[in-house]
């Protein structure tokens, strides 16, 4: 118990098996199951009120299933008798009593797990809070409070660590900020779990994406598979679009005919039709690759769990 | 619990209402010696042969009310606080166990509500005293052995106030319903009790939060309860709303 075990920063794991969350009518979480493993950063995306808070709430033992369970480290979170040193959590940065200084803040917060004083300071020097350690944390902005609230997960240097919405609010240099450290956190070979409602921040942070809509999994992917997933091929213009589709389509592509005269092509890319069309003389004024963004493959994806839900009569409304 | 103890007791020094709780309590010591030493300057205005049968309250009794809702108000401060900044979701992240949580907040509650009862209590009995001088003025003329069952009562009265508002506090999860609360019961059912049809106000008289000390230490009560029976009541002011609290649990899902 002296400073507490070393975490090693390996081996934290974050398991969801068949959770669900009712309150009263209304179903939260169903039947949801993912994990979180170590050295990636696995984004949690969903729209607002998917139940992204509530699952991460289930996690940190502060929602009681409603039935299946939420595992940190293979126990349920209540069970852990010094919970920073094995999880870290920011929930709400603005969930801080603004009268006391960030310096008391981090150190009530030590003291509840024996964490010591130097690890405080250190924390706080790693933030970049050093100078404002005195000051009243109500007169922080919102980017110094997520400073804050970051730090205060940091404390026990545990394996698992868990964000929600971190930068919402941030301005484009604290986003960044944020992104840059859960990255580097995940590479120091810790479990990140980061809710977004924001794919696009998905695309630049998260390794994994457990994406959720009306309590339920929709997908548990990575950013690649899910970009592929949603590959429109490549847009081809050409003045003499049925030759060349003849010949694409004799090298194994699809092509499907767009309105306006362009091409839709699958099976090939842009190097390979621009070569493809040289060889036989085709002029092609256009060839560009159409992977939808991943933000429309992740409206995509929700819109569809959304008729889904709707046609199928069970859902929750 | 220890680690939780230790949190909890940095938590009420680091924010600035328990040094406005604390600083109005004390503020009784001053407001004790200038109602002494005006009922001291009344005593001079008398002929001699009148000054015997002066009397004046206890200060320490007659501001207690001023200590018990000051360290109430810190009581209710200790949790309310945490509900109304969404905090205590930290406290309980930290500490994952409701019950240690609002068992180590009753510990430093009480123990700061002891600490600064006794010594406001104290010194406003001692001032009191000083400031009399030679005079006989009814409070001052017993023994202090004989007054130390009445401040010992009164100081628990102050413990139990403070947790009575960290009770309350937890089941309203509002400082102002907790205070209301707090004030209801503390100053409101006396009132009530005087406007009750006969039997009752006498009866409620002896269960009263403001008639326990005197109860307790066997000293002249309006209800004339047995000291055993208003322990065991003052206990319960104290006591019931924690338990309550306890069974409730923190209640912040949702």
């Amino acid at each position: 118990m002296c400073g507490g075990p070393a975490s090693g920063s390996v081996g934290g794991v974050i398991e969801i098996r068949g959770l669900t969350k009712r309150y009263g009518r209304t179903v939260a979480v169903d039947d949801l199951s993912f994990r979180a493993r170590p050295g990636a950063v696995t984004g949690f995306l969903g729209p607002n009120g998917a139940g992204k808070t509530t699952t991460m709430r289930a996690v940190l033992g502060l929602a009681t299933p409603t039935s299946g369970e939420a595992l940190v480290n293979g126990q349920p979170y209540r069970r852990l008798r010094q919970p920073m040193y094995e999880v870290g959590a920011l929930l709400d940065a603005g969930a801080v009593d603004g009268t006391r200084s960030a310096l008391m803040h981090l150190r009530w917060l030590a003291r509840t797990n024996r964490i010591g004083r130097a690890r405080v300071e250190a924390v706080l020097a790693q933030v970049g809070l050093t100078a404002v350690a005195g000051k009243r944390v109500g007169g922080f902005s919102l980017g110094m409070k997520q400073r804050l609230g970051i730090a205060a997960a940091l404390l026990g240097d545990p394996a698992v660590m868990i964000f929600d919405e971190p930068v919402n609010g941030l301005d484009p240099d604290g986003i960044r900020w944020i992104r840059e450290l859960l990255r580097s956190l995940a590479a120091q070979g810790r479990t990140v779990l980061l809710s977004s409602h924001l794919m696009s921040e998905m695309a630049l942070t998260a390794d994994r994406l457990i994406i959720i809509g009306q309590g339920r999994l929709i997908a548990d992917t990575s950013v690649g598979e899910l970009a592929e997933q949603f590959n429109r091929g490549v847009l081809v213009r050409s003045p003499r679009p049925t030759e060349l589709t003849a010949v694409l389509t004799g090298a194994g592509a699809t092509v499907v005919a767009e309105p306006g005269g362009a091409l839709a092509v699958t099976g090939l890319g842009p190097a390979q039709i621009g070569d493809l069309a040289a060889a036989h003389g085709i002029a092609v004024h256009e060839a560009t690759p159409r992977s939808a963004s991943l933000e429309e493959a992740y409206l995509a994806l929700t819109a569809s769990s959304v008729t889904y839900a709707a046609g199928g009569g069970g859902g929750p409304r | 619990m220890t680690g939780a103890l230790a949190a909890e007791w940095l938590k009420v020094r680091s924010v600035r209402s328990t040094y406005v709780a604390v600083a109005v309590a004390a503020a009784t010591v001053l407001l004790g010696v200038l109602f002494v030493l005006y009922a001291g300057s009344v005593w001079d205005a008398r002929p001699p042969d009148r000054q015997p049968e002066f009397r004046a309250a206890r200060p320490e009794q007659g501001f207690l009310p001023v200590v018990q809702l000051s360290l109430a108000v810190l009581g209710v401060l200790a949790i309310t606080s945490e509900y109304a900044t969404g905090m205590l979701r930290t406290s309980l992240t930290a500490v994952p166990r409701w019950r240690t949580v609002l068992a180590a907040k009753a510990v430093v509650v009480a123990g700061v509500a002891l600490v600064v009862a006794s010594a406001v209590l104290v010194g406003t009995f001692a001032a009191g005293r000083l400031a009399a001088g030679d005079r006989t003025m009814g409070f001052n003329t017993a023994p202090v052995a004989d007054e130390l069952p009445l401040l010992l009562a009164s100081i628990a009265s102050v413990v139990v106030m403070a947790l009575l508002g960290l009770g309350f506090g937890a089941v309203c999860r509002s400082a102002a319903a907790a205070v209301t609360a707090v004030v209801g019961v503390r100053f409101l059912v006396p009132v009530v009790a005087t406007l009750l049809p006969p039997p009752w106000g006498a009866r409620l008289a002896g269960v009263q939060l403001q008639d326990l000390p005197a109860t307790i230490a066997g000293v002249e009560t309006t209800g004339g309860g047995e000291p055993a029976v208003g322990l065991v009541l003052l206990v319960g002011y104290a006591a019931v709303p924690l338990g309550v609290a306890a069974v409730l649990g923190p209640r912040t899902e949702a």
